[in-house]
């Protein structure tokens, strides 16, 4: 798009309200950058969607001020230390999420000093774990978009992955259904565009009574349906910390309650990057900061792009609500959304559940997970015309996550435009999940490239692949379950009833690589408290575990960060 | 394998009971308990109120628990305590039931099966409750478990959602170990615990209690800073406009329970969609032949009294039990009544004496309740009152109905016009 086309539709729309500027970059390409004042922050999103094109490389970005934005800092780390000062790591990962540890994963497999940072007090806090874990087809992605590229390579990785680092992942299959039977020949027409041009190979198309026959509990009338038997899902913290866990196995370091403050950079390269913990001294930085990935982009005067964070809330029914379905039913909105606002779907999760939305509202706070009652309200009276039988009722908990994507709606892997020694891993969103591990690969590729023009990069010739979770006893076929608890007998108490987990397994989480002794950081590793009864039953058991393990009061364990204490202390 | 006439799912009251009552009628019995000591829930109930029913006492939990438990003790009764069910399935000479514990996992046989696996507390989300996800977020009965029994605060300042008994005994207890309660906020427009519990915990100490009002929001990113409050309208929706906030550094819910019978409904038996329990015969027997219910898994019982009182009935039954055919009849309830158990009765079996459970759906005073046979009122009895809180017991001899496999019996509750 021409600068004179947009600043003319601006124009129009705004009056002088808002300008743009076309900026170029130091190492080429360039950006479009808004500036002016605007009262909603829904018109800010209209003003800078008008700018964008989709999957363009050209990316807009947004300086216009909002009157009804009320600037927030970053939520940081309490502590305040100087315990990574000084610390030279070839390579720093900024963000723990499935992008960050999936790099820092890849890169191990490299004689490098890889230290990945997280503000939060443990893996997977925001996005990453805060989605469906959806392992998409791409059926809603043409060519042309690095989404598309990477989602094909990254699904066919799935059942590889998840097997090296003990992660459960079924292949579920997904469908898309419809009412309307005078709509197959367009979408047959469409699922062959998908299947011939853009390599969407496992689609097709199936008749309502083939669909009636998979999915009984769908809703009567459905006249046909696209298929995706490739689809599956996989618990998106639990791969995260499978990620994580692996890399630290083969050498990487990895530093929870710990932000980035500050950059100094000169020449286009960032010569140290403070944090709460200290000044470290990289080489070479890689981006992987979510809603954050824009700052940490201007701290690194590599400011090129923008994300304009879009919450989601997803509800989790009761495991005999997951008998209801066994795949995952996704809504394919053929429109262009202005909001390119996902469907959303229903999804039998790894885990026996069903997992039910999101929905997308643009929100110009990145941290703001408060869940409302409109947003499962609407969810569901979408959802329920995909499976009547889907009831409220059965709902056992509801978590929002905030995505982060740029206004062109795709992703940014590349290294800086402006700076020399930083890896943008950015805009990541839907499917983001998906594409992970084919991402690090190819992040993986560009690191050791640059780092190989000042430097020997030498292969490590300990990386070990294979991870070992914690095993899970109620999986098990009698036989072996014996035999584990004749070894150690803390795998037949069972500590949590729902989810059936033993002080065993939760012992072997306190004792995993990377130990988060809180109940939450136990609860996203093994499961106790995730079941119907939410941890009614099993927190004060799994509290008094863990403060036996640390040797402190029960007063002292958290439930996530360091001010979530659970008690106050003795009683009178 | 272990061979057993009765095995026991549960050692709260009604395991206890029901256990000591099948292996007093002959059964060899086991009882299987999924935590370290019995006594179930009884174990932080330290308040007191416990038997007066049964034997004119004001105990506490743990001393009605032990009088129990000394019984079964004395009797020398099999139990397993930290053992937990994984699986039963069902043989032809009764059920196979799988356990794991530290010793591993075994499989025991039992002709009969007695499911006393009690209740679990609604949570928050199943309220709707929304907002952040901070500590400081309890059922009232976890809160319960941090204060007796692991001698910890879970609250300086709280404000308690619903009133059911837990609620109320919490607000009270808190109050004595030294927090503020500011108050117990209840959607519906009358209180859901007992009278003398609204008395006793909530007035003797100058608690608030909000009727038709709810909590609809928290805040605070670790440790809950404040909630949300709101009047809610006759459908218990919250009133736009009434919101106010309320800083406090807890949330304690006691917004109902719910019967745990994810074993039962494995086993195939048939809930009543009213107690979220069992569908039983007066034998307290489910609709599998062989296993019965008993206690909060059958329906949320106020008193622990009835609770051991419904384990008595299944451990004996179960003693007696020899497969047969059955001849059911259904008991409809009206609309008046929000419950009653049993829900249907086997004409096979003796129903001279039967016990009969039974809510009025609304608070409602002068009222009778009736048993209709056919159209005809074949017994009713006059109340002063009926209220939802306070289950009522009959004992009623149903043998002289003549009930036939036609039968139709109606139990309904009519409230005089001029009352």
């Amino acid at each position: 798009m021409e600068l004179k086309t947009i600043q003319k539709k601006l124009q129009k729309r705004f009056g002088g309200a808002v300008t743009a500027e076309l900026v170029a970059n130091r190492r080429g390409g360039g950006s479009v950058v808004l500036s002016g004042r605007l009262a909603t922050w829904q018109e800010v999103i209209e003003a800078c969607s008008m700018a964008a094109e989709k999957y363009s490389e050209i990316h807009v970005v947004n300086n216009i001020e909002c009157d009804e934005v009320t600037p927030q800092k970053m939520r940081l780390p309490k502590i305040e230390n100087n315990d990574l000062d000084d610390q030279k790591p070839d390579v720093l990962i900024i963000g723990g999420g499935i992008s960050g540890v999936s790099i820092a994963r890849e890169l191990s497999k490299w004689k490098l000093d890889i230290l990945l940072l997280e503000k939060e007090a443990d893996l997977a806090l925001q996005a990453s774990g805060r989605n469906d874990g959806e392992v998409h087809p791409g059926i809603d992605l043409s060519k042309g978009s690095k989404k598309h590229y990477y989602v094909r390579k990254g699904n066919a990785m799935y059942s590889q992955i998840c097997k090296e680092l003990d992660v459960p992942f079924k292949r579920v299959g997904q469908y898309v259904c419809f009412n309307n039977a005078k709509l197959k020949p367009f979408v047959r027409i469409y699922c062959q565009i998908r299947k011939k041009r853009d390599g969407i190979a496992d689609t097709r198309l199936i008749s309502g009574e083939e669909l009636k026959k998979i999915e009984p509990n769908f809703a009567d009338g459905f006249q046909f349906a696209i298929a995706n038997p490739d689809s599956g899902c996989v618990c998106p913290y639990g791969l995260t910390i499978a990620y994580a866990e692996n890399a630290v196995h083969n050498g990487a370091r990895i530093a929870l309650n710990t932000a980035v403050l500050d950059m100094e950079v000169q020449d286009g390269i960032i010569k140290s990057v403070r944090t709460n913990r200290g000044t470290l001294y990289p080489k070479l930085v890689i981006n992987a900061a979510g809603v954050f990935a824009e700052d940490i982009a201007a701290l690194a005067n590599d400011r090129f792009f923008s994300i304009h964070p879009r919450r989601g809330t997803n509800s989790i029914l009761d495991k005999k609500a997951g008998a209801f379905m066994h795949s995952i039913a996704s809504v394919m909105e053929f429109t262009v959304s202005k909001t390119h606002s996902k469907g959303g779907g229903i999804l039998h999760t790894v885990h026996d559940n069903l997992l039910i939305g999101p929905d997308a509202v643009e929100t110009y706070e990145k941290e703001n997970t408060q869940t409302h009652r409109e947003s499962i309200e609407k969810v569901f009276t979408k959802q329920k015309k995909t499976m009547p039988r889907l009831t409220e009722r059965d709902i056992i908990t509801y978590f929002t996550g905030v995505r982060a994507p740029t206004f062109e709606e795709d992703f940014i892997i590349e290294r800086g435009r402006n700076t020399d020694n930083i890896i943008h891993c950015a805009g990541i969103q839907s499917p983001g999940l998906t594409t992970a591990p084919a991402v690090a690969l190819d992040i993986e590729k560009m690191a050791v490239e640059i780092l190989s023009q000042t430097e020997r990069v030498e292969k490590n010739p300990d990386f070990d692949p294979i991870r070992h979770g914690v095993p899970v006893l109620k999986e098990m076929d009698d036989e072996t379950r014996a035999e584990y608890i004749r070894k150690n007998p803390d795998y037949g108490v069972i500590v949590c009833r729902c989810e059936e987990i033993s002080k065993g397994e939760i012992l072997d989480a306190l004792h995993s690589p990377i130990c988060v002794p809180t109940v939450d950081g136990i609860k996203k590793r093994v499961r106790p408290g995730m079941g119907r009864c939410q941890g009614g039953f099993c927190s004060p058991l799994v509290t008094k575990i863990i403060a036996e393990y640390l040797n402190v009061p029960i007063s002292e364990v958290k439930k996530s960060s360091a001010d979530s204490a659970i008690t106050f202390g003795r009683t009178k | 394998m272990r061979k057993y006439d009765c095995l026991v799912i549960g050692g709260g009251p009604a395991g206890l009971a029901a256990a000591i009552s099948a292996h007093k009628n002959g059964a060899h019995t086991l009882l299987i308990e999924r935590e370290a000591r019995l006594g179930g829930i009884l174990k932080q109930c330290i308040h007191d109120g416990f038997g007066l029913v049964r034997y004119g006492e004001k105990l506490s939990g743990p001393e009605y628990a032990e009088r129990f438990i000394d019984v079964f003790n004395e009797e020398k009764i099999e139990a397993l305590t930290l053992t937990f069910v994984t699986r039963i399935a069902k043989t032809v000479e009764g059920f196979a039931v799988t356990l794991v514990n530290r010793d591993g996992v075994e499989i025991v046989a039992s002709k009969t099966l007695i499911l006393a696996t009690g209740c679990r507390e609604r949570t928050a989300k199943q309220v709707s409750i929304h907002g952040t996800r901070p500590a400081g977020v309890f059922t009232a009965g976890t809160a319960q478990h941090f204060t007796n029994l692991l001698g910890e605060m879970p609250t300086k300042k709280c404000v308690i959602l619903g009133s059911g008994d837990i609620g109320l005994i919490m607000a009270r207890r808190l109050t004595l170990e030294g927090a503020e309660v500011l108050g117990v906020y209840e959607a519906k427009p009358t209180p859901s615990g007992l009278t003398r519990n609204i008395h006793q915990c909530l007035h003797d100490y100058n608690i608030p209690l909000y009727l038709s009002h709810t909590v609809t929001r928290v805040f605070g990113e670790d440790r809950l800073s404040a909630v949300e409050t709101a009047e809610v309208d006759e459908k218990m929706q919250p009133v736009p406009g009434t919101e106010a906030i309320v800083d406090c550094d807890a949330l304690i819910l006691s917004v109902g329970l719910i019967p745990e019978n994810e074993l039962a409904e494995a086993l195939g038996v048939a809930l009543d969609p009213k107690t979220k329990g069992p569908v039983c015969n007066a034998q307290l027997m489910t609709c599998v032949d062989g296993v019965f219910s008993c206690g909060n898994a059958l329906h949320v019982n106020d008193l622990v009294d009835y609770v051991s009182e419904s384990g008595e009935n299944a451990g004996e039954n179960a003693a007696k039990y020899a497969k047969r055919p059955r001849n059911e009849i259904p008991v409809d309830s009206s609309g008046a009544l929000l419950y009653a158990v049993p829900q249907r009765l086997d004409l096979a079996a003796d129903n001279s004496s039967v016990q009969l459970y039974f809510r009025s759906r609304e608070v409602l005073d002068g009222c009778t309740f009736k048993i209709i046979v056919d159209g005809e009122t074949v017994f009713s009895k006059k109340y002063p009152f009926l209220r939802p809180p306070e289950m009522e017991k009959l004992t009623v001899d149903f043998s002289r109905f003549n009930l036939t496999p036609q039968s139709k019996i109606t139990l309904d509750i009519e409230v005089k016009p001029n009352a």
